[in-house]
């Protein structure tokens, strides 16, 4: 493969791997804390694309500000999901995959609601409107004020949300309860306040995440559910559990999407159209060979250094 | 006596709307087209276009007191094969209805086919040019717009033209973008063409930057043994998405492009920094040839007045398509084999809002003519530099 390609590729796979990571973290919280394997994530992603798109189309050009409101409008969105649907229904104790049909319900109607207005409003495959600027073009690499921006500000908040989960008091109530909710109660735990800013924290990330990709990208109706099936691989390669899991479970399935398959197409000349097969392929394997993930390999990696 | 005839009175008069009502006979025409997923907007678009054709139509009938009226039913194809073939059968089984406008691509009018065939259900599709619905004595018509068999000649035609000696080929792995892809490789080498190459890409694609620097790879490969353009055979969202990681790519900007019809967009330049860089690649797009006919000012006309917006791409052809197969129902009744029967001498006498439908062997529009494209020197938006005529392979460029 010639060394550009490679290099290009890499660099794709850093960048995708790094929204996948911001998207996957969301799903695996909401997975460990609520015990709900959400659907409607990929929602509450488009939701955050579609705030960065009209944001920056009616009110500021700011990437702050859109951001901002990105990560705002994915929170908001992700809450009233669970206030008006999620927790009335885990109150009627519903079953896992009862549960697992309503959030694919949720994330319908959202996305049937982002269709009613990207029709009414002119808003369908829209860019969000930051300029963009290049900053570095070789051969062999190219570097964009987005790339600039997307990579830094997903590595930051997947490692901001780490630090959370694992030094805060609010992480530790949030894992706390994770393993053991009725435990977490009787200790007199504020369990649905944790509830609601697990729900908050994931919405804000899927929200963030969303504007980033949307960045990326173009911004359409479809742009989270399109982007759901390799983010929930980088999740079910974390294991559905562990943080670290899924951040590398993240970039692993970049590099599949990206650098693995620029091999194949280069080396067996394998086409494109397998690229939407390679989260399937991933999924499958993890289920097969090692359902618990990278998690059991990270514990024994962290033993050994022990 | 009095009484009774009283009660005659008012009975009739009570029953006189009802009989009137049932004395009028309903003829139901399905509409089946993409209302959700990438192409959920021209569905949108192509069923007012179906619903203008009914409403002027009822009201002629009315007119000359027929008491014929056409209703329409319409179901979502979700845009895939799957979900069109389920949706003909859902219009077929809910309403009887014997003959269906849509659906809009060529991979949901395949995959509609076999339930078409079997049935006896009539397909009159307005915007599917993909070569590979070209079947004879099927029950699929594709009227008004031409098959790309046509397109794909004046893409080569083109490519020869303007001195290219390799084209790589970035396209829609569906129906409709292998059926290009397939059709220009064959045109191309035939008229003298060098090398193509061949990146395909899934529809509804998350990202597309694997594809866009393996295309960079390939021009800069065949770019050693002579003059390399890339030629775009894309939906508008795909190319929007192609044309964002191009205008990065060290190598993309630096040869002419060549683009299908869904590029045609006002939309991608509103972009200033794609505007530019299409303006800089030369890229010529090649879309049917939107003749003025008598129909054509006074369709948009009434379009406007009654949805307050102005009919969006293709829409005209949707409702081309709806006229054809009412008229066909009118000549030969409802009824599958004899719409089918008729459909080809009914089309090939209709005068539409911008072509004569007249169709071939396989009931496909035969007559093809398609203006060439450029970006205008504004930027703006894009301008006929020439023309090509389908049927005689000739082909006039200014640019």
């Amino acid at each position: 493969m010639p060394p550009a390609l490679l290099i290009t590729s890499l660099v794709h796979s850093i960048q995708v791997g790094s929204l996948y990571a911001l998207m996957a973290l969301g799903i695996t919280l909401t997975m460990r804390v609520i015990r709900l394997p959400n659907f409607a994530h990929a929602e509450f992603v488009s939701a955050g694309a579609f705030a960065a798109l009209v944001v920056s189309i009616f009110l500021s050009r700011s990437p702050v500000v859109i951001l901002a409101c990105a990560t705002l409008s994915g929170a908001a969105v992700a809450l009233l999901s669970h206030l008006l649907v999620f927790r009335p229904m885990s109150r009627r104790k519903l079953s896992t995959y009862a549960m697992l049909l309503v959030s694919f319900a949720v994330g319908l109607i959202l996305r049937y609601i982002l269709f009613v207005l990207s029709d009414s409003y002119q808003l369908f495959d829209k860019r969000i409107q930051i300029p963009m600027q290049i900053l570095v073009r070789e051969s062999f690499i190219v570097l964009t004020n987005f790339t600039l921006t997307i990579v830094p500000v997903s590595i930051a908040c997947v490692m901001a949300l780490a630090l959370l989960l694992a030094r805060t008091a609010l992480g530790r109530e949030m894992r706390a309860l994770a393993s053991n909710p009725e435990l977490a109660h009787i200790l007199g735990m504020r369990v649905e306040r944790i509830r609601s800013l697990t729900w908050l924290l994931t919405g804000a990330t899927a929200g963030l995440a969303g504007a980033l990709w949307g960045l990326y990208t173009f911004v359409n109706p479809l742009l989270g559910w399109l982007a759901i099936l390799p983010v929930f691989a980088a999740a079910i390669l974390g294991g559905l559990s562990s943080f670290t899991g899924t951040i590398l479970g993240a970039y692993l399935v970049a590099f599949c999407e990206n650098t693995l398959m620029q091999a194949l197409n280069h080396y067996t000349g394998l086409t494109f159209s397998f690229k939407a097969a390679i989260p399937f392929v991933i999924i499958i394997l993890v289920l097969l060979l090692r359902p618990q993930g990278l998690t059991g390999f990270l514990r024994q990696n962290r033993n050994i250094e022990r | 006596m009095k009484l009774r005839s009283l009660v005659f009175v008012l009975l009739a008069l009570c029953l006189s709307p009802v009989l009137s009502v049932s004395a009028q006979e309903n003829v139901t025409l399905g509409v089946v087209m993409p209302f959700t997923g990438a192409l959920g907007s021209f569905g949108s678009d192509f069923v007012r276009g179906v619903e203008l054709a009914v409403a002027q139509m009822n009201a002629e009938l009315e007119a000359a007191g027929s008491a014929t009226r056409f209703v329409t039913a319409s179901a979502d194809t979700e845009g895939t094969p799957d979900g069109a073939a389920r949706a003909v059968q859902t219009v077929v089984q809910t309403t009887g209805a014997n003959v269906i406008v849509g659906p809009l691509t060529t991979s949901e009018v395949l995959g509609a086919k076999q339930y078409a065939d079997e049935n006896g259900v009539v397909l009159v599709a307005p915007a599917s040019s993909g070569p590979a619905g070209g079947i004879p004595d099927d029950n699929i018509f594709r009227v008004m717009y031409p098959p790309d068999i046509f397109s794909a000649k004046a893409y080569a035609r083109i490519a020869v033209s303007r001195g290219y000696q390799n084209v790589a080929i970035l396209n829609l792995d569906d129906p409709y973008g292998n059926g290009l892809a397939d059709r220009f490789q064959i045109e191309f080498a035939a008229a003298g063409g060098g090398d193509t190459t061949r990146i395909t890409y899934t529809p509804d694609p998350p990202d597309l930057s694997s594809e866009m620097a393996r295309l960079s790879a390939d021009v800069a490969s065949l770019s050693e043994s002579g003059e390399t353009a890339v030629l775009c055979v894309c939906f508008l969202g795909d190319a929007q998405k192609a044309l964002q990681l191009a205008l990065v790519d060290p190598l993309l900007g630096t040869v002419d492009w060549i683009g299908n019809e869904a590029m045609t967009s006002a939309e991608l330049l509103e972009d200033a920094g794609v505007a530019a860089f299409l303006q800089n690649a030369n890229l010529v797009t090649v879309g049917a040839y939107s003749t003025e006919t008598p129909l054509s000012s006074r369709f948009a006309e009434s379009f406007a007045e009654h949805f307050d917006n102005p009919p969006g791409p293709f829409t005209n052809y949707a409702f081309d398509a709806a006229n054809i197969a009412m008229l066909s129902i009118l000549a030969a009744g409802n009824d599958g084999a004899a719409v089918k029967s008729m459909l080809p001498f009914i089309s090939g006498h209709y005068i539409g809002t911008t072509v004569q439908g007249l169709l071939d062997e396989n009931g496909d529009q035969a007559v093809a003519w398609y203006s060439i494209y450029q970006v205008n020197a504004d930027g703006t938006d894009f301008e006929s530099v020439g023309l090509y005529n389908g049927s005689a392979d000739s082909l006039e460029i200014s640019g």
